[in-house]
């Protein structure tokens, strides 16, 4: 900044600005200096690992030997691989389902419906409790001898009993539900930051106007809020490819068969079930390609938003 | 930073549609006690009234499956453990992310908008594709030949690195909003980059660092893949991992694994909730900017 404003003037005022430019540059260095080393050495430096490990066959102890893309090559016809990717893009249905009903949510507690402070309260609860405590209750509640079999057996809808985990027909929806759920909490807060720093001026306008609640959420606060329903857009893409790894883990341990499996979990059972860690590390790799696809688009949105 | 009784009031839903959307509102409140319901009612039950029935109230009550747990998976080690991972990630994280968000934005180094963006870059990064190598690394740390593997230290330092990139992201957002003409004047005073630092941007930074010190704080306390690996002894495993022990027991003791996730997740709800007014206007007014 400083030598931006430079003017071209005597020496010892130019000197004394080259000094205050080089204590930036010192200034500079040390105070980003932690955060870059911790990132080179717990994230860039692993990520590099993988990547090399990915085109070698190893077990994870001996030596590593060098198979160029052969494990890509592997890849390209594991079906069980193929399924967990499709999987995940099922999860991804929850990215829409994310995207609009936390905007309704926020929306009401924003216009003040009775009891929005309640509302506000309780909704961010879920946000709270742990993955894997999330994970352990829903097992427990859709396994056969569960709460939700003994509930429809209480009230006389034995026909509907099943074996909800048994079957990727209905696992995968009760697991995106149970994501959803977990998760809609944080972006209700979200919205509801991005409603606060809104113009009131804007909602009094379109009130002037004679517009009703539903069109001033509409044509008002929701064009209104484009970044931050960005910046849900790409959260939740994320999190059905990035973060689904303790849900499956907890809730059916990517059963009956491989039909709740994801990639996260494959790439663990690979590693650790079965040692093909080169292998494990070529579908790390991939997974990692596919993120970042969907991270340019959200890198892109962020580095905007902060500009 | 509230708006309590500004224009949103003025807007009013007619009636036929407003007690609808209230009574929809209701039910995702109940579903989200739900899971706190399951918990608490099949944590005084026995395991004879948990075969015949897991809803309504218990018939029996006492607190010997608390007892279990509490022994079984030695919760109350655990409690204490995941307690200091998540302070130590909260302390750590804020001043690492916090020094390099301000030489990011504040500070005129030419690079700086290409260092935000090393930093920012590994957001995408799963972190189930870092556990393996980080795991090896903690065995013996590069350049310095220590072994940081089920050490609450170690853990410390994986948590913190995974989320800077958030974390620095916010954090510098914040500080960009920030007039500049606040630096001026501190310069025009005489201080030096750390001292404007110390007593201008980090006093000002007080909304986004309490809305990160809340992310964070959930996130490490919530972190249950890297804790499964790489903390494994009583000493240092927190009670996600802790919990999650009881669940192989599942068939055998399910109140006991109730009685648990109860200890496990109760008292944070409880600090939520007892101060929910005053974070959720931390986290939006950090967030809002």
């Amino acid at each position: 900044m400083a030598s931006v404003e430079a003017p071209s003037a005597g020496s010892p005022r130019r000197s004394a600005l080259r000094r205050v430019g080089r204590s930036e540059w010192l200034w500079g260095v040390l105070f980003a200096a932690p955060a870059v080393v911790l990132i080179v050495y717990f994230v860039a430096y692993p990520v590099g690992t993988v990547v090399y490990y990915g085109f070698t066959r190893w077990n994870g102890l001996s030596p590593a030997e060098w198979v160029g893309v052969h494990n890509y090559r592997t890849l390209m016809d594991d079906q069980v691989f193929r399924q967990a990717l499709r999987n995940n893009f099922l999860f991804a249905l929850s990215v829409p389902i994310q995207l609009t009903v936390p905007l309704l949510l926020a929306y009401l507690i924003h216009v003040r419906i009775p009891g929005w402070a309640f509302f506000r309260a309780t909704f961010f609860i879920p946000a709270t409790i742990a993955t894997v405590v999330v994970g352990i209750v829903a097992y427990s509640t859709f396994q056969v001898t569960g709460a939700l079999n003994s509930l429809l057996g209480a009230v006389g809808l034995d026909g509907l009993q099943h074996d909800w985990l048994a079957t990727s027909r209905t696992s995968i929806p009760l697991i995106l539900l149970v994501v959803v759920w977990a998760n809609f909490g944080y972006n209700v807060l979200i919205y509801l930051a991005g409603m606060s720093a809104l113009d009131p001026a804007l909602e009094e306008a379109a009130r002037m106007d004679g517009a009703g609640p539903w069109k001033t959420l509409m044509w008002v606060v929701a064009p209104n809020l484009r970044r931050v329903m960005e910046l849900v857009l790409v959260t939740s893409t994320v999190t059905a490819f990035a973060y689904m790894f303790t849900y499956i883990y907890v809730i059916t341990n990517g059963g009956p068969g491989f039909d709740t499996n994801v990639a996260e979990f494959q790439i663990y059972y690979q590693w650790f079930t079965n040692g093909n860690a080169g292998y494990a590390c070529a579908m790390a790799t991939l997974l990692l390609i596919i993120t970042t696809i969907l991270g340019l688009v959200q890198i892109r949105v962020l580095t905007r938003r902060a500009a | 930073m509230s708006r309590e009784g500004s224009t949103g009031r003025a807007l009013r839903f007619p009636a036929t549609q407003r007690w609808p959307l209230v009574a929809g509102m209701v039910l995702l409140s109940a579903s989200a006690f739900f899971p706190l319901y399951v918990m608490a009612s099949n944590a005084f039950r026995s395991n004879l009234d948990w075969a015949d029935s897991q809803i309504g109230l218990p018939t029996t009550s006492d607190l010997a499956a608390f007892s279990r747990a509490w022994d079984g998976a030695s919760i109350g080690s655990s409690f204490v453990n995941s307690v200091e991972i998540a302070l130590g990630t909260v302390a750590l994280t804020l001043a690492v992310a916090t020094m390099a968000a301000y030489s990011c934005s504040k500070i005129g180094w030419r690079p700086r908008n290409w260092v935000f963006l090393f930093l920012l870059v590994w957001i995408v990064v799963p972190p189930l594709v870092l556990l393996v190598p980080v795991y090896i690394e903690l065995a013996s740390l590069p350049l310095l030949h220590t072994n940081l593997l089920d050490s609450k230290l170690g853990i410390v330092l994986v948590y913190t690195s995974v989320n800077l990139p958030f974390n620095v992201y916010l954090m510098t957002a914040y500080f960009r909003s920030l007039p500049d003409e606040l630096l001026e004047a501190a310069r025009i005073d005489g201080a030096t980059i750390p001292e404007t630092f110390a007593f201008v941007m980090v006093p000002l930074a007080r909304p986004a660092l309490a809305t990160l010190a809340i992310f964070n704080f959930l996130w490490a306390w919530n972190e249950f893949m890297f804790a499964l690996f790489i903390l494994t002894s009583t000493s240092t495993k927190p009670l996600t991992v802790a919990v999650q022990q009881l669940q192989g027991r599942f068939d055998q003791d399910p109140t006991g694994l109730m009685a648990g996730l109860c200890i496990a997740t109760l008292p944070v709800i409880g600090v939520y909730l007892i101060f929910q007014r005053h974070l959720v206007r931390a986290i939006t007014a950090g967030v809002g900017k």
